[in-house]
């Protein structure tokens, strides 16, 4: 299944660039993730998902495969199973970036399989549920990347501490605009998508 | 499949059970009739660490009179509401609807609280509480408060319920003797709403005094189709204004498309079932 979203962040290209491909810098923009491990290109980590009654913890990998800088182009394939058995996620999201004066923006086009219950469910609630992570996401990304941009002097070098992981929990998203901490990393909003996906067809009578 | 161990509690009243959800803690699951979180639990798609079963709380079943409103307890069943003659005399939208629901199985055991506080976007009762202008009673550790149904559904499976509350009473405006539809789409008897369309007008003498549309399953929650509405009321109740009507059904609405029905062809649905929910609802 194809998946995109556009993405906007007030910062120029070549701060979003170095940003998107630092796991340590994204991860913890993606609500419910957590990065276990950083290893060059690859990484580890969990996103732990919550709708409605269905909680679901996805582990997996991600690795770029592939930065072009020329291009502002970036492959990331990752891959995930929910760690009670219902099923993996495997996504590769392609990323562009394109400098419009100050501001970046960036097309994140995702291509999502879905093996185990999510298979079946359809595909409206993924689109509803990733078009809503990518918000926060691109919100998380600006507002780190907004103060990147003004204290030029502090090189980042010691992020502060991760705040706590709190599951994607649609109830309070529309309501926690200030996205203190939603991040995104793009692979892994994928994958959480993949898992809103699950939830959509769980009924008694299926 | 077997699901995950899990705590349980039973208790006996709405305080021991809010105190109970607080003590659980945040991995607690209410449970009321079961008819939708038992499969879930199966499927181990939910682990919850405790669950509180709201099953043995006898002041959360029944329905009463308070003056001008119905109060149908979060616990009752479809099948109790049903036998009920108040329910069909004042909120007969609801009674169309749960005649709908499934098989007489999960009528037995499911409940109008456990559909609601579920928000299953193809759930059949959402749509009707919104039409009726349902208030939600919700008790939590600091009290009580009351939710209309137009704030209840913020998402899919998400509601207003904060997760230590718990849905206690549904107040709902009584609609004295209105007509009533409750038309739904579905590929067989007992699968769930692709589109449906809840349907209640006030008519006295072949005119439409009032009329409340709401829709079942276009977006992540239940929408009212105000602009059928509006072109009903106060209109002679025939084939033509009804059809006419009915265009105005997915006004202002962008449906989801999901693996039973894109956008347009729920727009279709919308328009069509709308329809026939007036007309069968007026007998025109």
């Amino acid at each position: 299944m194809q998946l995109e979203h556009q993405l906007s962040v007030p910062a120029p290209i070549d701060v979003v660039w170095p940003a998107l491909l630092d796991p340590q810098r994204v991860a913890p923009c993606v609500p419910g993730a957590t990065l276990t491990g950083v290893d060059g290109d690859s990484f580890t980590g969990t996103v732990k998902v919550k709708v409605g009654p269905i909680t679901l913890l996805y582990k997996g990998t991600g690795e770029f495969t592939e930065h072009d800088e020329q291009a502002r182009r970036a492959v990331l394939k990752a891959s995930a199973k929910d760690t009670r058995g219902n099923g993996t996620v495997n996504a590769t999201v392609t990323l562009t970036l394109s400098e419009e004066g100050d501001h970046t923006t960036g097309v994140v086009a995702t291509d999502l399989s879905i093996t185990g219950r999510p298979a079946q469910f359809g595909r409206g609630m993924i689109a509803d549920v990733g078009g809503k992570i990518i918000e926060q996401f691109s919100a998380c990304l600006s507002e780190k990347l907004a103060v990147v941009v003004t204290e030029p002097a502090s090189e980042p070098v010691e992020e502060p501490a991760a705040p706590p992981v709190e599951p994607l929990d649609l109830v309070h998203y529309a309501r926690r605009s200030a996205l203190k901490r939603v991040g995104p990393l793009v692979a892994a909003a994928m994958l959480v998508l993949l898992i809103g996906a699950l939830v959509r067809r769980l009924r008694s009578r299926d | 499949m077997i699901p995950s161990n899990f705590g349980y509690v039973a208790p006996t009243t709405v305080d021991e059970a809010v105190a109970a959800l607080a003590e659980a803690g945040e991995d607690a699951k209410v449970i009321a009739g079961g008819q939708s979180l038992m499969p879930v639990l199966r499927l181990r798609l939910a682990a919850p660490t405790t669950v509180v079963d709201l099953g043995r709380i006898d002041e959360l079943r029944g329905l009463r009179e308070d003056g001008t409103d119905l109060v149908i307890g979060a616990m009752t069943t479809y099948y109790d509401l049903l036998r009920n003659p108040l329910l069909g005399k004042h909120a007969l939208l609801i009674a169309e609807a749960i005649r709908t629901v499934a098989d007489p199985q999960i009528r037995h055991r499911g409940t109008l609280g456990g559909a609601l506080a579920h928000a299953d976007p193809a759930g059949d009762l959402c749509a009707p509480a919104l039409a009726l202008d349902a208030t939600l009673t919700v008790a939590g550790p600091s009290g009580r408060r009351s939710i209309p149904a137009a704030e209840f559904f913020v998402d899919y499976f998400t509601t207003a319920l904060q997760p230590d509350e718990i849905l206690t009473e549904i107040r709902i405006p009584k609609h004295t003797d209105w007509a009533a539809r409750y038309e739904k789409f579905h590929r067989v008897a007992q699968s769930w709403s692709i589109v449906a369309v809840a349907a209640t007008v006030a008519i006295e003498g072949g005119v439409i005094q009032q009329a409340r549309v709401a829709l079942t399953n276009m977006v992540s929650v239940p929408v009212r189709a105000r602009g059928v509405e509006e072109a009903l009321i106060g209109q002679t109740a025939n084939g033509e204004l009804i059809r006419a009507a009915a265009e105005h059904a997915a006004e202002g609405i962008e449906p989801m498309t999901d693996g039973n029905a894109d956008a347009a062809y729920r727009s279709h649905l919308a328009k069509v079932l709308t329809r026939r929910a007036v007309a069968t609802a007026v007998g025109a």
